[in-house]
């Protein structure tokens, strides 16, 4: 592996970690400012209102894979993981369609969707915590599972619904800025402060970080990580309510989120001293890849190009952040 | 007679076959400083962790402030106020110094951390007892191990424990920061703390303790006042004295210098070292936990990348960067973990012994299996190897024969030096003896042997020459016919720092003559 031999020099190690933490900044910026200048209205409010509702979705998933990777370890391959996450979107976003279509009171139905998430959460919990699967496997089938269940549900059609939630949600404005743009911030603003404040978030990173030292201190480690893939399912369901809005209904192919979610929370780690993975971080990394879809759209770049972008981020940092992480662990 | 704050009354615990602990009593006055010294394997952290709940004791009674148990678990031992300071620093590294001190405990205000608050009751802690300043938001991995261990020590000091336990505390620490660490524990103890001191560095011990217990082979031999008891007395106490008639060691003519460490250093864990192996030679190496005698070999096996001076293999420089590239230059290594890294445990003998040598038996690609049969058979039978057969998988065979096997797959490799880790831990007598006879057959066949072990009368038995290293730097080298145990392990302890006089002038026609 010659990029981590040569990041093992602690000269380029140093150099490294400059260019993570002020790089990804510094790029933020430049991709903002190369968009502000090339791309007509892309600093308007109007478009920056609009780049931020149509993050509501990959932003709060990511937020429910950053607790989890807080949780379990920011190890890519043994730490935590869930790659459900955007199946039980899918999933929750199919059974709030037909509870809703089959005439169950709002309430009711809102209940039951987020039921629903958690149930998988819980799933994925369990064979996680009790089973001991590997993150990385269990939530594999655990994602063909629910996938599955969705097809069942919704025979891989589009579930069209409609609700005074969704209408609110797709139509709504307060201050100006669409109600989705708000959702995405107060699940920003809970989930921040649960993370980064509370004792919970701390003792989830203790148990993520280092179990041993997190069972020293007398925390059950099973229950902080089970708790956090229960966070990451109410997330789905969340942004399942979103997605129902956006689309009016529950949409096929919701899996295809799952690689930008996976890019943003791992991007999110850049964005803090100590490159591990938070809240506000992913909150960043998401409006980072939601001004890049907009800027290309604004500057006619063919979609795809979103994709490779994202793959070769995702390479980059879990590259870069694994390197360094490494050297570390060797002082 | 008072009651004891801690009293362990006939704790014994077995492994398998193996006894480690044998009716042990252990009783701390209240108020003191309780030593509790041994060499590896002794016993020491086997009590330790019966004493924390880890593991129960197959029989015997703890009582703690005068209530007696049979065994307890981590939480009952907790709220009893006992509290450990382990050897491992258990702080998760990203954290501040304020969340490592307070998780678990955080200081809150309704539902949220008080972070600053957090940072400044830490910085008033560290300050009041330790008298420390740490820079303000310094992550745990931004601290060097002393202010870790400070740290946990504060921890531990938080839930107000009435008997601290210090396991090996001073390991990974240098001399001034070791000085430090003694005054923090005097300065507890007068504080009406109860402390338990295990270390095997005697010197700490007797400036710090106030009563010693000494364990040998999971059996407490004796109770010590170290300002009564010398430290040479404490540490031939300490020593194990079963030596049987079972080291061979065949007279070998030594031969040129294979291989020649030049002042050798790699950062804290060892610092100008020069060592010199001749063919023919087994040379012993030996220290502490802590003493840099590991991370040395390691160094040699190319997982530990020296920072200073120069190896020197066969006359030239060379550099190991890897294990791959050691075993590429003819140096064979036997490694301690040998599930993880000396045998494929899965494969079977067969594999196992030809793994080593695969390019003998292939030709354009493919394996030789009729050449691969002859050879393993041949090597199980020189052996000795106890198998069902070549076929049988490594990990159904006991300890001793699948060591045998990692030495076993070296053998028609025709390597120029063999580097030994433990070759002889957690093996049965029967097994050992083969071991050192096959050690005794690599050094007749011209190799160079370099043995690690902490079993000072096997490596008197064993070797030629004898390296004792401690804290770092060889504290002494000896020649193996003319030393004893107690003298290796005063020398390893540092109880006395003796380059042994007449090994100076006798070592070159030593080989001349042998």
């Amino acid at each position: 592996m010659p990029a981590s031999e040569i990041l093992a020099q602690p000269l380029f190690r140093r150099l490294g970690l400059l260019l993570l933490r002020r790089g990804s900044l510094l790029g933020f910026v430049a991709i903002l400012a190369v968009f502000a200048v090339s791309a007509p209205n892309f600093l308007s409010p109007g478009n920056i209102a609009n780049v931020f509702a149509q993050s509501a979705i990959l932003g709060i998933l990511a937020f429910g894979l950053t607790c989890v990777v807080i949780g379990g370890g920011s190890n890519v391959v043994s730490g935590g993981l869930d790659l459900s996450l955007a199946a039980n979107l899918g999933l929750c976003a199919a059974v709030y369609s037909s509870l809703n279509n089959a005439g169950l009171q709002g309430w009711e139905s809102i209940g039951l969707t987020l039921l629903c998430g958690l149930a998988v959460g819980a799933l994925n919990g369990i064979t996680v915590v009790v089973l001991r699967l590997p993150p990385l496997l269990a939530t594999l089938a655990s994602m063909n599972l629910i996938a599955g269940l969705e097809l069942v549900l919704t025979h891989n059609s589009v579930l069209p619904t409609d609700s005074a939630l969704l209408d609110i949600l797709a139509n709504g404005e307060w201050l100006q800025v669409p109600v989705l743009a708000w959702v995405l911030l107060v699940v920003a603003l809970l989930l921040g402060l649960l993370i980064q404040h509370s004792p919970y978030g701390l003792r989830l990173y203790a148990v993520g970080e280092y179990p041993e030292a997190a069972r020293a201190a007398g925390l059950g480690v099973g229950r902080y990580v089970f708790s956090s893939y229960l966070i990451a399912g109410l997330c789905a369901a969340t942004a399942a309510f979103c997605s129902s809005a956006y689309f009016s209904g529950s949409t096929t192919g919701s899996g295809e989120l799952l690689l930008s979610v996976v890019a943003i929370a791992f991007l999110g780690g850049v964005f803090s001293r100590r490159l591990v993975a938070n809240i506000p971080g992913t909150l960043l990394a998401t409006l980072l890849l939601g001004f890049l879809i907009n800027g290309f759209q604004l500057l006619n770049i063919a979609s795809f190009w979103v994709n490779g972008v994202q793959g070769v981020l995702i390479l980059l940092v879990v590259a870069m952040s694994s390197a360094l992480r490494k050297e570390e662990g060797g002082l | 007679m008072t009651v004891p704050a801690l009293h362990l009354q006939g704790i014994a615990k077995r492994f398998g076959p193996t006894q480690a602990l044998d009716g042990v009593d252990l009783r701390v006055e209240r108020g003191s400083i309780h030593g509790l010294v041994g060499e590896n394997g002794a016993g020491k952290s086997t009590l330790i962790k019966v004493l924390a709940g880890i593991y129960r004791a197959d029989s015997g009674t703890l009582t703690v402030d005068g209530q007696s148990f049979a065994d307890l678990n981590p939480h009952q031992v907790e709220a009893l106020g006992v509290h450990f300071i382990h050897q491992e620093r258990l702080l998760p590294p990203g954290f501040t110094v304020g969340e490592a001190l307070f998780f678990g405990h955080e200081l809150r205000r309704g539902p949220f951390i008080r972070r600053r608050a957090q940072d400044r009751e830490a910085a008033r802690l560290l300050r009041e007892y330790f008298d420390l300043e740490f820079p303000p938001g310094a992550l745990v991995r931004e601290l060097d191990s002393a202010q870790r261990q400070v740290l946990q020590i504060t921890r531990a000091l938080l839930a107000r424990p009435k008997i601290l336990v210090f396991d090996e505390p001073s390991v990974s620490l240098v001399k001034r920061e070791v000085d430090q660490l003694l005054a923090i524990i005097r300065r507890l103890r007068d504080q009406g703390l109860t402390i338990v001191y295990i270390s095997h560095y005697l010197q700490e011990i007797e400036s710090l303790c106030d009563q010693v217990t000494v364990l040998r082979n999971g059996r407490a031999v004796a109770v010590v006042d170290p300002r009564t008891t010398s430290i040479a007395h404490i540490a031939r106490l300490m020593v194990n004295r079963e030596v049987g008639e079972m080291y061979t060691k065949p007279v070998v003519t030594p031969g040129e210098v294979v291989l020649e460490l030049k002042g050798l250093g790699a950062g804290l864990a060892y610092r100008d070292i020069n060592l010199s192996l001749r063919r023919g030679q087994v040379l012993g190496l030996t220290g502490l936990v802590g003493s840099g005698a590991k991370e040395l070999l390691r160094s040699l096996f190319g997982l530990l990348q020296p920072e200073a001076g120069s190896v020197h293999l066969q006359g030239r420089i060379t550099r190991l960067t890897s294990s791959r590239d050691a075993v590429r230059k003819g140096i064979a290594l036997v490694p301690e973990e040998r599930c993880s890294h000396g045998v494929a445990p899965q494969l079977s003998v067969l594999e196992n012994l030809t793994l080593a040598g695969l390019s003998r038996f292939s030709r354009w690609g493919l394996l030789n299996a009729a050449a691969e049969a002859r050879e393993s058979d041949q090597l199980i039978a020189e052996l000795g190897i106890k198998t069902a057969g070549r076929d049988a998988a490594v990990q159904q065979l006991s300890g001793g024969n699948q060591q045998k096997v990692a030495l076993g797959k070296w053998l028609g490799r025709d390597c120029k030096v063999y580097l030994l880790d433990e070759p002889s831990v957690g093996i049965d007598i029967g097994a050992k003896v083969e071991i050192y006879r096959l050690i005794g057959r690599l050094a007749q066949q011209g190799a160079a042997v370099l043995v690690l072990s902490s079993d000072l009368p096997e490596l008197i038995g064993i070797t030629d020459r004898i390296v004792v290293m401690h804290r770092g730097t060889v504290a002494g080298e000896f020649d193996a016919r003319q030393v004893d145990s107690d003298h290796l392990l005063a020398c390893a302890t540092g109880a006395r720092e003796i380059p042994d006089p007449s090994l100076e002038s006798e070592r070159e026609p030593d080989y001349a003559s042998v």
